[in-house]
This record gives structure tokens, C-alpha cells and sequence, in this order.
């Protein structure tokens, strides 16, 4: 049926074919990794490059001796080149009491100032009740619930202090 | 006549620089006016990244490109990168199967 020559031909031309295809899908493929290139789009090479850099350069700094003690002196130097004393000093009003505190005691004031008061955590009852009412709804509530449901006092009141420090935080205070 | 609307018959007014299309040519028109040559690329596109030539070749341009620069590459570059491996790396199977089609459609087409 089909002679040797027209089947040595019809091999000639398919292999020119699929050359031409395969081409084609080789330039597409250049193509994309081009543009991945140059716009960037590849995460890993940069954050090899960057890695590099950093690991560099923090080698650099550890080698480097002046550098060192900075956990010990007081007067550390940031990224922007600003230094801080290790104790704030600025003086403002607490908003609670409305007593003038240093600032670098603020939260050990805030702690005795809204946490004990007069007695200990009065708020909670409140709190409690409030994250048990939302448990009961059995609406999924965050961690407040196991908490809320223990039994011992103790767990009670660091549980809600938990809470009690969320609510204050979303700023609403309440007389202790 | 007059030149203007009408279209000169075609190989006599100009230089008969064309000669008749070759066969290859000519299947070429048919294979793209038909359809056929898309739905070969396709088929051939997606058995090289089912079988993963197309990774290795990214994988090929992507070291060129660590090597010389991101900024400093071109698509001609990558194409002579890729283009020997490229071409001896299909799997004999792949090529054997669109081999086959386009014989296939040769026969059709000639005929």
C-alpha cells in the first residue's frame, strides 16, 4: 500500500512537526520563566538573595566586638538610630484613678489600681456569668468558657481576669 | 484595468518570487486552518507537565537565571538554555503518541 519513500516522507514530515510544536512550547515556557524573572514573581530566588544578605551581614555584626553588651548598658540604639533609656520617664495621669504615674510604672500600677482595689477582682461575677450566659447560647466562644465553668475560685478569677483585661482593654471600665 | 479596487490576479503581476507551496507548507495550512495543529499543542503541552519536562525545564531556567541575574536575562537566552535539553528529554512515549496523530492527519490531509 504505502511505499517506502512516501513512508519516509510521512516520518520526515511528522518529525518536522513535532519539531515545530515542541519549539513552540519551548518558547512559551522561556517566555514564563522570563516574566517570572523580571517582575519578580519568583518568592524563593529573592528570598535566597536575602537570606544570603542577612545572614551576611548578621555575621558581621557578631563578629564585630563593639557591638557587643547590649542587653547591659542603658542606652540602646534602635534601627533608627535613636537611643532610649531603659526606664520611660514621661509622667501622665492614670486614667483610671487619675493619680500621676511614671510611666515605666504604669503597669505594675495598673495592676494594684484596677485589679485589687479594694478587694480582690470584684468583677468576677460579672465576667463569669457573662462568658457562661455565651457559652449556654452555644455560640463558640474563646477560651473564656473553660474557664468560666471551673469550679475553683482561683482558676475563676485568673480565668476572668483573662477576660476582665480583654474588656478593659476594649474600653469599658468598671468600677472595681 | 484599473489598479485600484481590484485585487491583481495573484502570481502573475508579481515577481514570481514564490514558487508553488511545498507539501510542507501546504499540510502546514491545513493542519492550522483545520484546528488540528492547536489541539496537537495542547495535548503536547499537557503531557510535558504531566510528566514533568516542563518543571525540569523551569528548573533549568530558573538556575540560569540565579546565575546571570534576574535582571540580566533575556527570552532568547533562556531559549538557547533550554532548547538542547529540551528537545532530547521528551519521553519517548509522548513523542511516539503525537508522532502517531500527525500521521494520522497526513494521510487524511493527503488524500
Amino acid at each position: 500500500m504505502s511505499l517506502p519513500n512516501e513512508d519516509n516522507m510521512a516520518s520526515q514530515l511528522s518529525s518536522h512537526f513535532f519539531g515545530d510544536l515542541l519549539d513552540s512550547i519551548i518558547v512559551d515556557v522561556a517566555s514564563e520563566c522570563h516574566r517570572i524573572a523580571r517582575l519578580g514573581l519568583d518568592r524563593n530566588l529573592e528570598d535566597e538573595e536575602e537570606e544570603l544578605r542577612l545572614s551576611a551581614q548578621a555575621r558581621v555584626r557578631v563578629a564585630d566586638p563593639s557591638n557587643s553588651g547590649e542587653a547591659n548598658s542603658k542606652y540602646v540604639v534602635d534601627i533608627f538610630g535613636q537611643s532610649h533609656p531603659s526606664v520611660a520617664s514621661e509622667v501622665f495621669e492614670c486614667m483610671n484613678c487619675g493619680r500621676s504615674i511614671v510611666a515605666g510604672r504604669f503597669a505594675p500600677h495598673l495592676e494594684k489600681c484596677m485589679g485589687k482595689g479594694r478587694k480582690a477582682r470584684p468583677k468576677v461575677t460579672r465576667s463569669s456569668t457573662a462568658a457562661q450566659n455565651r457559652y449556654s447560647r452555644g455560640s463558640p466562644v474563646s477560651a473564656y468558657s473553660p474557664y468560666s465553668n471551673s469550679t475553683s475560685s482561683n482558676r475563676l478569677s485568673n480565668g476572668t481576669s483573662g477576660v476582665a483585661g480583654e474588656e478593659y482593654s476594649n474600653g469599658t471600665f468598671q468600677e472595681p | 484595468m484599473r489598479p485600484s479596487v481590484n485585487r491583481p490576479p495573484t502570481p502573475d503581476v508579481q515577481e514570481n518570487q514564490e514558487k508553488e507551496p511545498t507539501l510542507q507548507e501546504t499540510i502546514n495550512i491545513k493542519l492550522i486552518e483545520s484546528g488540528e495543529k492547536e489541539r496537537l499543542m495542547e495535548l503536547l503541552r499537557e503531557r510535558l507537565v504531566e510528566c514533568g519536562w516542563k518543571d525540569e525545564m523551569k528548573a533549568i531556567c530558573r538556575a540560569f537565571i540565579k546565575k546571570k541575574g534576574r535582571n540580566n536575562v533575556t527570552v532568547d537566552d533562556l531559549v538557547h538554555v533550554i532548547t538542547p535539553k529540551g528537545r532530547a528529554s521528551v519521553p519517548d512515549s509522548i513523542k511516539a503518541e503525537l508522532l502517531q496523530r500527525i500521521r494520522k492527519f497526513l494521510v487524511s490531509a493527503a488524500l
